[in-house]
Parts: structure tokens; sequence; C-alpha cells
């Protein structure tokens, strides 16, 4: 038998396994001891939140999730945060008076603590209060499942099940009033759904290139949103990268949430693989498609704007690489100066509920791990500067 | 009711016909019969205990009982330690166990080994011949154990007797299929002292973390922990120093696996019913 025989017999490698193999190469160098806990979260059963519908009477359902002993992590976040940070003054405080005068501080320690109010609390902690997005969790380690979504007597759907960690690109755009609110990539639309339920977009325009998963994002509003307001939802089916096209810079707050190699369904399911022998070469394109979707997301952003890039991969080739050639393609080439914004506070913030990794370079990565199986997620924020770069020698960006 | 008297007067009354009496008088029941233990090598505290044990009983039943245990080379103690621990024994009627006794000497046990192998399962008298024969065929003939590995089976992990096959098959199969160990290194390990569902937890739990990977075909050198340190480690080293992890991270592992079994025969009978 020659080598073509042996080839046409070989066994077929299943992609989850191909998929399994390229991780293990990888992450194993970026995440080191975090790789062996972070893999065993991607090969068992991920965790969900429920994204309450607050179109629906949400009273009840509250009740019966708080019954199971599930709480909203969004807006447990900053008063957890409040607590530690009291926590830490208190003890700071303790520390100062104990030395001042031995002994009777306590009272007044716990007096400051109780009077410390939202204007005490450093503002991005503050920050993300205003939301008015409602997800309940189990807590740490509780792997108890959440009943399938149920309609209500308008026959709109109680709740939404994700990722909860999906929420976190949403909490990061921070929507405003009457901010005009584009979702690149918003198939099938989970985050459209949560932006939305924030309330208070002026506009929302929610595109998708695939025809058939634009399908499931209608389906979604049908389902989820009365009439009135998902007819102010303007949705499409362009192409994202030829966005700038339709007449750029004119978004308060862009979100792109990219295609990209979805870790977590690469190693569970054969179906719809992106590490299929058949697309390797669309898997190679990614980071391009990619880059050239934030960068799409860049121009569509008034000046001031807010872009977040999101994925649901460990990888730093989709997500740092990706944020550092937007940056400096926008400077050089559009002359369009970008600050990433720092999003540490997100760590603190919600330090509870997801299990961040500690030494991105760039925006933030949620680590799944068994006790918090959410994630990956990676999310980073950029802000569109007002006016323009002052021309310079190339070489001073180097 | 007085049938019963009756019967037991009549045992009673056959005792000083069977049993020599011992030299002097001896007005205390028993007297003769702890003799005769001592004899066989008891000690007085010792041979008190056995007569303690079903005072009713027949002297003979208990001689004999305890001479089979003897002659299997158990000690005095162990011997005694055994009748305790399963008074059934002392009921079963001689020829049976005599007939165990012989069996369990064929099979290889005997001595130290076979007094191991009692202290971890008293069972191993009173289990039914046919499950004990139905054991010992699959071990032979189905996983291939040698006759001298399967002594060391049975001395080691004897409970093996009272698994199901169906299940015992299963346990062989996942160490050597799944786990890509030969029976050589299984044996060394006590493969069979570990509940199978604990040894699962185990081997999955490293396998997803990519710490153990089944071999292929053929191949002997592996980077997998060995079978006997996954199995013998106590839970707390087995997470710190082979699987890197927290006991949190492996309870929640436990739960979900278990979650994922069950669910998985769910669908299996589902695929049944179609
Ligand atoms: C990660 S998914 C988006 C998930 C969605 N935001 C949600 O939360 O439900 C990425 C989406 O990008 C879409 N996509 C791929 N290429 C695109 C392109 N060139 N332009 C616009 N969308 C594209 C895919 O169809 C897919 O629905």
């Amino acid at each position: 038998m020659g080598v073509g025989g042996m080839a046409a017999t070989a066994p077929r490698i299943p992609a989850t396994r191909l998929a399994l193999h390229h991780f293990d190469m990888s992450y194993s160098l970026q995440l080191k001891d975090l790789w062996p806990s972070v893999r065993l979260g991607l090969l068992c059963e991920q965790k969900y939140g429920a994204l309450l519908n607050n179109f629906s009477p949400v009273d009840h359902v509250t009740q019966e999730l708080e019954l199971l002993n599930a709480t909203d992590f969004v807006s447990e976040a900053p008063r957890k945060a409040q607590r530690w940070q009291r926590g830490a003054t208190a003890e700071e405080a303790g520390r100062g008076e104990s030395r001042a005068q031995e002994g009777s501080g306590e009272g007044r320690t716990v007096m400051r603590a109780e009077t410390m109010t939202q204007a005490e609390m450093s503002p991005p902690l503050r920050a993300s209060i205003s939301s008015n997005i409602k997800c309940y969790t189990f807590p740490r380690g509780d792997i108890t499942r959440f009943r399938p979504a149920r309609p209500d007597s308008l026959g709109l759907l109680d709740y939404y099940l994700m990722d909860a960690a999906s929420l976190l690109p949403v909490l990061a755009l921070d929507v405003q009033p009457d901010d005009f609110v584009l979702d690149l990539c918003a198939a099938p639309g989970g985050k459209t759904l949560a932006l939305l339920q924030t309330g208070v977009c002026g506009h929302l325009a929610a595109n998708d290139v695939s025809l058939s998963r634009t399908k499931r994002l209608y389906h979604i509003l049908h389902s989820y949103v009365p009439k009135e307001i998902r007819e102010t939802v303007s949705v499409t089916s362009y192409d994202g990268r030829d966005w700038g096209q339709l007449g750029g810079g004119t978004f308060h707050k862009v979100l792109v949430d990219v295609p990209c190699t979805t870790d977590r369904h690469s190693v569970m399911e054969e179906d719809n693989n992106i590490f299929h022998k058949r697309r390797t070469k669309e898997r190679q394109m990614l980071p391009m498609l990619q880059l050239q979707l934030l960068m799409a997301g860049i121009l569509a952003t008034k000046p001031g704007g807010e872009v977040v890039y999101s994925t649901c991969s460990l990888s730093p080739l989709q997500n740092e690489h990706v944020i550092e050639r937007a940056v400096e393609i926008a400077e050089t080439e559009f002359n369009i100066s970008i600050h990433v914004e720092d999003l540490s506070h997100f760590r603190t913030l919600f330090q509870d509920t997801f299990s961040f990794f500690s030494d991105c370079r760039l925006g933030e990565l949620v680590l799944p791990h068994l006790t918090a199986n959410f994630g990956p997620m990676y999310f980073c924020k950029l802000r569109r500067m007002r006016g323009t770069v002052k021309a310079m020698p190339l070489s001073s960006h180097g | 009711m007085a049938g019963r008297l009756l019967s037991g007067c009549g045992r009673a009354a056959a005792v000083p016909r069977a049993l020599p009496a011992a030299p002097g008088l001896c007005p205390r029941r028993g007297c003769g019969e702890a003799a005769a233990l001592r004899a066989m090598g008891f000690s007085e505290e010792q041979a008190r205990r056995l007569l303690g044990l079903q005072p009713r009983l027949g002297p003979q039943r208990r001689e004999a009982a305890a001479a089979q245990l003897l002659l299997l080379g158990l000690s005095a103690e162990a011997a005694l330690g055994l009748l305790e621990r399963s008074p059934r024994l002392l009921r079963m009627p001689t020829e049976q166990l005599q007939e165990r006794a012989g069996e369990l000497r064929r099979l290889g046990l005997d001595g130290g080994q076979l007094q191991r192998a009692v202290s971890r399962c008293p069972q191993l008298f009173t289990l039914p011949r046919r499950r004990m024969a139905a054991a010992v065929r699959l071990l032979r003939e189905r996983c291939l154990f040698t006759a001298e590995q399967l002594r060391e089976v049975l001395g080691t992990c004897p409970a093996v007797l009272l698994e199901e096959p169906r299940l015992l098959h299963h346990h062989f199969q996942y160490a050597y299929f799944r786990m890509g160990v030969q029976q050589k290194e299984m044996v060394k390990a006590r493969l069979f002292r570990m509940p199978f569902a604990e040894l699962r937890n185990r081997h999955i739990f490293l396998e997803r973390r990519g710490l153990y990977q089944t071999p292929h075909k053929g191949q002997t050198q592996t980077s997998n922990p060995k079978l006997k340190d996954i199995l013998q480690l106590p839970e707390k080293d087995f997470l710190a120093s082979l699987a890197h992890s927290t006991p949190e991270e492996y309870e929640v592992f436990k739960k979900l696996l278990a979650r994922e079994e069950k669910e998985e025969e769910g669908e299996e009978e589902d695929r049944d019913v179609l």
C-alpha cells in the first residue's frame, strides 16, 4: 500500500480534537499554570446567566430566581465593591486610629463606613451602577440550571439565557440616554437585546452579514421586545467592513462583536466547527477580518465616541493584536487618534462572578473556570479622540 | 414453641456424647469445648470469645469452622476475628465451608494473603459459589489475568468477587482501553480497590486538564501519571500533586460529571426506545 492509500484510509480526526490540540499548543504558553483549569472549564458544561426582560413584568421572575439563590450580578457588583472598599477603608482607618487612641476607634470606623455614599466611591466603580440591565446568575460553584424562558400574558419571554460574560462588553459600552448605537455584528442578537434593555438607546442599528443569522435576530426581537420598540431598531445585512462607505462618524457607541474561533464551541461541537480542515483558510483569515471590522467600527464612531471590541476567544492574535493594529492604522492611515480605555475596574467590580485574567496587555479577558464557568470573553474599549493626529514622522510609532 | 424447646434439649443432650469430657469436674457448660479450642491454639481469652458467639450452637460446628479457618493458614486471632464479623460462618454446613476453603486454596489464596483478603472481605466464605465462579472466570478468560495475577487481585481486592461480572468487566475495560493500562500495572495499582465512579472522576479530571492521554495503539511510553498514583493518593494529595487543582474545583467537576453521565444514560435509553 502506497502512502496515498494510507492517507485515504487514515481515520478522520474530529475538528474538536484539532481545536483542542491547537489550543494546547498556544494557550499553555500564554496562560501557563492557568491553562489546565481553563481547559477543564472549556470541556465542561458552561454556566448561563438569565438576562431579565424589562419589557415584561419582572417582579415575579425576580422573586422566583432569588428563591433559587440566584442574584443579579450587575446590581450586586457595586454593592459588593462598596463593601470591599469600605472594608479596606475601615481597615486603614482602624489602623490609623488604633495608633492614635488605642481601642476606642471601632465605633467611629463603623459610622464612617455606613455613611460612605456613592459619591465617595471611586468614579469608575460608580460608572456602571446606572445600567438598567439585570442578569441573574447562580453563585460560584453552584451548577443549578435555569428553567427555559416562559412567555408572559402578552407573549413576551421573561428572560434570555446567555453566557453572563457576554454582558460585559455591553456594560463596558455604557450607553447614555439618547446615544446612537451601532451593533456591527449583531446576530443572533443576545447583545442587541441587552443594549435594548438599557432602555435609553436613542437609536439602535443592528447589522449582520449573514441573512440566516439575521433571521434569528428578528426572532429574538419578536420574542422579547414590544412592537413599538422593535420598530425603532434598524436591522441590516451589510458586510460590516463596508460600513464606512455608508457615511461614517455618526454613532456615539459602537459594538464590534466579531466572528472568532469561538473557543468553547470549537472544542465541544463538531457541527459548524471552524477547525474543520476545509475551513483552515477561513480560520487563518479571521484576524484580518476582525481588524477590518474593528476599523469599520472606529470609522462609524463620532469623534469623542466609543467602540467596544469583543470576542469569545482566548487568542491574543484575535484580541490584543487586533486592537494594537487597529490603533496604529487609525493613526497612520486615517489620522484618527485612539485612546485605549482602562477597564480594570471591571475586574474589581465583577471579581465575584467571573474569573479574570490578570495579565492582559490591553482590555480584559474572562477565563473559564469550573467554579465560575463563563467565557472566554475578551473586551476592550476604545475612544475616538476629537481632533486629528498631528503629522509626525513614522519612526516615532515604533 | 414446645417443639423448638424440645429440639434444643435434644441438641444439648448430644454434646457430652460427641466430646470426651475434659479431665476434672467442670460444671459449667462449654468447659470441654474450651479445652478443645485451646488445644487448637486459641488462648483462654480467645476461646471464651469464641464460645460467646452463638452460645447455643453445637460445639462440633464451632470447632469444625475454627479448624477449617486454621487449616487455611489463618492465625487464631484472624480466624476468631472473621467468625466474630460473620457469625453466619458458624451456621454454615461443615462440608460447604470445607469446599469453599478448598476453592480458595486452589485459587492460590492461603496464609497471610488469605488473612488479609478475608479481613477486607469476610463474605469470601459465604458468597454463593456461582457468583464466585463467574467472577473468577471473567477475570481469567475475559480480562486475561494470569493465574499469578489473579491470585494477587483476589488477595488484595477480594471484593471483586462480590462485583457483578458485567460491572467488573466494564471497570477492567475502562482501565485497559480508555486509560491504556496493562494487566500487570492494574494488579500492582490495586485497580479494583477504588470504586469505578471514583476512578472515572479522577481520570477524566486529569484528562480534561490535559494531564492524561489515552496512549495510541502500541505506544508504551507516555507522560501519563502512574495508575498507582491516581488510585492510591488520598484525594487531597491527588489534587495537590497530580492534578494541580483545588478541592473547590474538583467538587464542582464531580457534580457536573455525574450530571453528564446521567443525561447520557437518558439519551441512550431514548435511543433504545426508538
Ligand atoms: C460572535 S457573533 C455575534 C454575536 C452577537 N453579537 C450576539 O451577541 O448574539 C459574530 C457575527 O458576525 C457576523 N459576521 C461575520 N462576518 C461579518 C461581516 N463581514 N460583517 C458583519 N457581520 C459579520 C456573523 O454572521 C456572526 O453572526
